[in-house]
């Protein structure tokens, strides 16, 4: 049990009633939950924005409008949501097997970077340029966490510090081919790589989202094919479930972890170029990556790495995100802003928590099933 | 504490214990004098531990008393009973690695000085040392310690709260020969100078080699407490096993093929230290061969190996003449072998996974529920359920985690998943460990099933009981070499209870 639902279990004790697990989590289940977390916080939020003298229903009324209020606002939320997506599905891939990649942020950047590389300095047709910056940023982003992959697979070093380093690593670099190799000498700001001179087609109808938008759905779809059909699915999800169990089984744990790795830094890498390659931002600065990937990682997280969900927390966050931009505009504080976030996350991670259990009547019968594991338990540990 | 010392130090008056109905302890009298090295003996599953762990605050008992030094106490925590004087050291170290011995002994004492440096720890646990004659280097690490030392310092650590009564929990399982010797030797001294001793064993070489009286256990019941004097490793022997039968299995003598042959292995455990040595065992199809021994001898290794999830220092295994030991796990489990695994949890299920995905943990690569790298979803759900159904495992449904099954359904999803993978071999490790009755009977009928059917079977058990009525031929393992082999016929129980003591005909300790 989490702490939490340990507590919830302990105010409950004096009731007739007890927290008792699910035997399993329903997809819909687990999305409802999730949305009545996220719907019972801004509740919260409402009430806090009214005893603190403001509008909330204005504030709400104008959030709304922002986002789906006109079509600039549904773009930008799909830009927005491009990167998160991106970052979000490879931390996704990476939790499947209890693998916790950090270091989607710093995959994101080295997958922009090798992009810009390859875009500026490239003649030739624009789609031939595009799609050899797709691969040259999807191979940079698997590069940058190689390192990592290896030490965790074959020295089980902890992934979790070696990736969130490789951050910082990354960031410089932008930082150094910005100010120095391939900075843009013509342009008014210093620190800018010189533009890219391709971008991705537009969607029909769109003002500035392009084909990217199509690229995480169409990764979701493979991820949720592979998890749901598939013997490499599988085996993922055994490795991450009991990774002896996999051993036992003849599953190469080692090679897979690897493997696996590789590809969750390769989608990062790949949203990498597919966020340089939107109209308007061809270019790489120090301010290139916004926290993409710790947002992703939020979002894969709270979705608990099932891959439609990471489409659908993704979309919300981005939507929240782009929000709170317009809210600014409209003289609210960015302190108040951020806050307010926190509160509609926790109250998502409170309903990812719920959608495991269910408020059950207490009585003998329930008891005794719990009272016989313990006892085959108690006898195991027993010994001799 | 220590008032009158011909009062008992410690003793239970009537102490029963259950877990979910299982009774583990049935009314035991138990009594432990002042200055006695006092040996509790028993099988697995005896109740030794569960006993100890009441005395020393763990578990409470259900019914009956604790009476420490001639006053009834009812020990809610191991605090009350290391107040009242009674101190457990457990098999597995509660140690902290990074730390010193010096300040693993004082973390946690109440005595230990508020603010304090290095040296006064230092100081206070060689004086501490001194006092009670046993020495470890205050100032390494505990990583740094040999697991005999690290040892001494769990009884230091136990001695500096003030026990007058120590209860050492399968103290040599972890030890060499030369560390079980010296331990020995602490163990005499600490109850030469007027401290108790429980030492629990199933070894009888120690229980002749260190204990004063000895009080042997069996399925929760007190056979026996006696002097040590006089006693013979093969009564105790016998005390221990028992005679009982369950069910009438009929054993036979099969001359076909060898199904697997072992020449010559040897294997390391995980700790690097010899495992298995020279073993030369063969098994017929159509015969199940029963391994007796004392867990910690080799069992676990024996299976590993067999099952290619173990290398081997040296020696051959064939499974039907063919060679494994360049053959993958999966190549292994391709050509017919089972693995009813030890640590079913740990290795045999994925406890996060729903059931249907445990039903095919070691077949889901078969065409019959994969082509190519399509996994066929509904041919996995069809064979779950067909499983569950076999099986009687009593589950809602095949999608429920496999974590959420009790021990028994767990293990007879595990034995009937194997017993269907093994063609040729099938392996079975402590397959009823911790099972009731009827969980235990069921995965037996589904080992003889596969035995009828013309499968070889290695039953690797450390219930003596449960070797003697399943084998067709039993070895005896003892320090990861094969003590002997015997017909079912001619197994005679109280000489295999010798050998699994490490004791060879004679008398004479191997």
């Amino acid at each position: 049990m989490t702490p939490l639902a340990s507590m919830a279990g302990a105010v409950l004790s004096a009731t007739p009633w007890r927290l008792e697990r699910r035997l399993e989590v329903d997809a819909k289940r687990a999305a409802l939950t999730r949305i009545g977390g996220a719907v019972g916080a801004m509740v919260v939020v409402g009430i806090l924005l009214l005893l603190t003298g403001r509008n909330a229903f204005l504030i709400f009324w104008q959030a709304l409008d922002a986002i789906f209020g006109r079509q600039r606002g549904v773009e930008g939320v799909a830009l927005r949501a491009i990167p998160i997506l991106m970052t979000a599905l490879g931390v996704a891939l990476s939790l499947r097997m209890k693998v916790w990649n950090i270091g989607s942020d710093g995959q994101f950047l080295m997958g922009a970077l090798a992009a810009v590389g390859v875009g500026i300095h490239m003649d030739g047709p624009g789609w031939l340029v595009l799609i050899l910056m797709a691969a040259a940023a999807t191979l940079a982003g698997a590069a940058w966490i190689l390192v990592p992959a290896l030490a965790r697979a074959y020295w089980d070093v902890n992934e979790i510090i070696t990736t969130l380093l490789l951050n910082f690593v990354a960031l410089q670099l932008v930082t150094w081919s910005a100010l120095g190799f391939w900075r843009d000498k013509e342009a008014a700001v210093i620190q800018s790589t010189r533009e890219v001179p391709f971008t991705l087609p537009g969607i029909p109808g769109a003002d500035s989202v392009t084909i990217a938008l199509l690229v995480p759905l169409a990764i979701a779809a493979v991820l949720w094919w592979v998890f749901r059909s598939t013997t490499i699915g599988y085996e993922i999800d055994i490795i991450g479930g009991n990774p002896r169990a996999a051993g036992f089984a003849g599953i190469a744990v080692r090679r897979r972890i690897l493997v696996v790795m590789l590809f969750t830094g390769a989608i990062a890498g790949l949203g990498g170029m597919l966020q340089l390659s939107a109209p308007g931002a061809q270019a790489m600065n120090a301010g290139f990556s916004a926290q993409f990937g710790l947002s992703g990682f939020i979002v894969a997280a709270l979705a608990g790495a099932a891959f439609w969900g990471v489409i659908g927390g993704g979309l919300f966050i981005a939507s929240m995100f782009y929000a709170g931009i317009v809210l600014q505009t409209k003289g609210l504080s960015v302190y108040i802003i951020f806050a307010v976030y926190g509160v509609i996350l926790t109250g998502i991670a409170l309903g990812e928590i719920a959608a495991r259990y269910r408020v059950a009547r207490r009585d003998a019968a329930d008891e005794s099933g719990a009272a016989a594991d313990e006892a085959v338990a108690a006898r195991k540990g027993a010994g001799p | 504490m220590t008032g009158d010392r011909a009062r008992p130090a410690v003793e239970t008056r009537g102490i029963s214990k259950a877990f979910g109905g299982v009774a583990a302890l049935d009314t035991v009298d138990f009594e432990v004098r002042w200055s006695e090295v006092h040996a509790l003996v028993g099988e697995n599953g005896a109740g030794k531990t569960t006993l100890c762990n009441i005395l020393a605050g763990i578990y409470r008992a259900d019914a009956g008393r604790v009476v420490v030094d001639g006053a009834e106490r009812d020990f809610r925590s191991p605090a009350h009973a290391i107040d009242a004087g009674i101190g457990m050291v457990h098999q597995h170290f509660r140690l902290v690695e990074p730390m010193t011995v010096a300040e693993n002994i004082h973390l946690g004492w109440p005595e230990t000085p508020g603010v304090v440096s290095q040296r006064t720890l230092n100081e206070r646990t060689e004086r501490f040392m001194g006092e009670m004659g046993l020495r470890v280097d205050p100032t390494a690490k505990i990583w740094q310690l040999s697991v005999g030392e690290q040892q001494r310092v769990e009884i230091l650590r136990v001695l500096a709260r003030g026990a007058r009564v120590l209860i050492l929990d399968e103290p040599t399982a972890v030890l060499t020969a030369k560390e079980a010797e010296e331990l020995f030797a602490v163990v005499r001294e600490l109850a030469a100078g007027g401290l108790s001793v429980i030492f629990i064993t199933h070894k009888l070489r120690e229980v002749l080699a260190v204990s004063d009286r000895l009080t042997v256990l069996r399925h929760g019941i007190r056979e026996i407490t006696r002097p040590t004097e006089g006693a013979t490793a093969s009564e105790i022997a016998r005390l221990m096993t028992g005679e009982e039968r369950v069910l009438d299995v009929e054993h036979r003598v099969v001359t076909g093929d060898p199904a697997l042959e072992l020449r010559g292995v040897s294997t390391l455990n995980d700790r690097g230290i010899a495992a298995l040595r020279d073993v030369d065992l063969t098994v017929r199809s159509g015969e199940i061969l029963g391994i007796a021994g004392v867990s910690g001898n080799g069992q676990t290794e024996l299976a590993e190996v067999i099952c290619a999830l173990r290398g081997m220092e040296a020696g051959s295994i064939t499974v039907d003449g063919a060679d494994i030991a360049s053959m993958s796990v999966r190549a292994v489990t391709d050509s017919g072998v089972g693995h009813i695994p030890e640590d079913r949890i740990g290795m045999g299920m994925v406890t996060s996974a729903p059931v249907k995905d445990n039903a095919v943990l070691h077949s889901y690569w078969t065409e019959q529920f994969s082509q190519g790298l399509t996994l066929n979803r509904q041919s996995v759900i069809d064979f779950a359920r067909k499983l569950v159904e076999a099986a009687r495992v009593q589950t809602r449904s095949v999608f429920a985690t496999a974590g959420q099954l009790s021990g028994g359904n767990q293990q007879r999803l595990v034995a009937r998943r194997e017993a269907l993978a093994a063609d040729r071999l099938l392996v079975a490790a402590h397959p009823t460990r911790g099972l009731d009755v009827n969980a235990a009977q069921e995965v037996r009928s589904t080992i003889l099933d596969r035995r009828d059917s013309g499968c070889a079977v290695l039953l690797i058990s450390d219930d003596l009981d449960e070797v003697l009525l399943m084998s067709d031929r039993i070895a005896v393992i003892y320090e990861g070499r094969i003590m002997g082999v015997f017909e079912a016929a001619e197994a005679d129980r109280e000489h295999i209870g010798l050998l699994m003591g490490g004791h060879s005909i004679t008398g004479a300790v191997a």
